[in-house]
């Protein structure tokens, strides 16, 4: 083999492989206690064929709980689904709001188990981008990782879509340890040609920890 | 004598049914939402098997899995995954786990391996004590 992969193909590929990972491991779980409840079902019947009475608490709390493990993996397929539609149109107007609310909920294993708690600070009506949905998704994945992946104490990460003067950005703050430098590293390849595609821009914020990411 | 196990996962859900589950066959069940609390859980009491979960928040399974057989190496410990790659597998056995499942799981494996902890455990507690006896008697001369 003597081609060389395309870093911002193999970077997009790559976030998907790993959103895809935590999808598939969150319906697991779902489906782990849809079994457990399930079963449980068919213990008390086999129970109360044996004569013993049929515990309707029992059985109103186990059908909550299936239906809730329903609902769960029928929003963790609707975000699956969105992702994977945000290839369909490789330049389009998209509403700041929506895009940083799914990528936030997609990343929520990732994070949360890294002891991070992610909120999305979103204003009422919506920031709107000319941009590449996909793209945009796989940098803001990167962000947080690059978030949860700093040294110190800092656990909340806030994100926050704003319209600005040349169109809009997307700020994160909580950042521990925060410096020009890191953030500088944190720009490789793949991170700057994303960049380069969007058409955006990364400063840091040292003091207050924050990071903006720009339209220009 | 009942079997004592401890279940920790971060789904209250599934703690909940999978406990109300084992209840029924006549186990003596415990559990824990967090590494932390289970960690706690093996400190005060003896379990003669842990089920635990593989990927939880703050402290993943093979890190607490890690720590629990530092703290007691008889310690029977069966971890529960929604997706067992070769790779986790394998460090879940160096680090000393009895077995590793995948979610969602038949309740009559996870049973069988709880009994098969327990009997493992008791084989290991007697050939310590097996040890201790015939060091004691070698020190005597007897």
């Amino acid at each position: 083999m003597t081609g060389r992969i395309d870093p911002l193909g193999a970077a997009g590929l790559s976030f998907y492989s790993k959103v895809s990972a935590s999808i598939s491991h969150e319906i697991k779980n779902s489906l782990a206690v849809l079994n457990e409840s399930a079963g449980f079902l068919e213990d008390l019947t086999l129970m109360a064929k044996k004569g013993r009475d049929l515990d309707i608490n029992r059985l109103e709390t186990l059908a909550g709980s299936m239906l809730k493990q329903v609902k769960r993996s029928d929003a963790i397929v609707k975000n699956m689904n969105r992702l994977a539609h945000s290839l369909d149109d490789p330049w389009t107007q998209t509403d700041l709001n929506v895009l940083v609310e799914l990528i936030r909920t997609l990343s929520e294993r990732t994070t949360v188990t890294r002891g991070f708690k992610v909120t999305a600070a979103l204003p009422d009506s919506p920031v709107m981008a000319e941009t590449n949905p996909f793209f945009l998704k796989n940098l803001i994945w990167l962000i947080l990782d690059f978030a949860v992946n700093r040294p110190g104490n800092a656990k909340a990460i806030e994100i926050r879509p704003e319209k600005s003067e040349s169109g809009a950005r997307i700020s994160f703050t909580g950042f521990a340890n925060l410096t020009q430098v890191a953030l500088n590293d944190f720009q490789t390849e793949p991170v700057r040609r994303m960049l380069e595609l969007l058409n955006c821009r990364l400063q840091a914020d040292e003091n207050q920890g924050m990071i903006q990411l720009s339209f220009l | 004598m009942t079997d004592k196990v401890l279940i920790v996962d971060d789904e209250q859900d599934f703690l909940d049914v999978l406990s109300e589950r084992l209840k029924t066959r006549d186990m003596n069940v415990s559990t824990a939402s967090s590494a932390k609390d289970a960690i706690k859980k093996i400190d005060a009491e003896s379990y003669d098997a842990v089920v635990l979960d593989l990927m939880m928040p703050e402290m993943d399974g093979l890190e607490t899995l890690k720590i629990m057989k530092e703290k007691n190496p008889d310690l029977q410990v069966i971890l529960l995954t929604g997706h067992a790659t070769v790779e986790k597998g394998i460090q879940a056995m160096k680090l000393g786990a009895m077995d590793l499942i995948e979610k969602p799981a038949d309740l009559a494996t996870i049973v069988e391996r709880i009994k098969q902890a327990k009997t493992e455990k008791i084989i290991l507690v007697e050939k310590k004590s097996e040890e201790r006896i015939r060091d004691i008697l070698t020190r005597k001369g007897w």
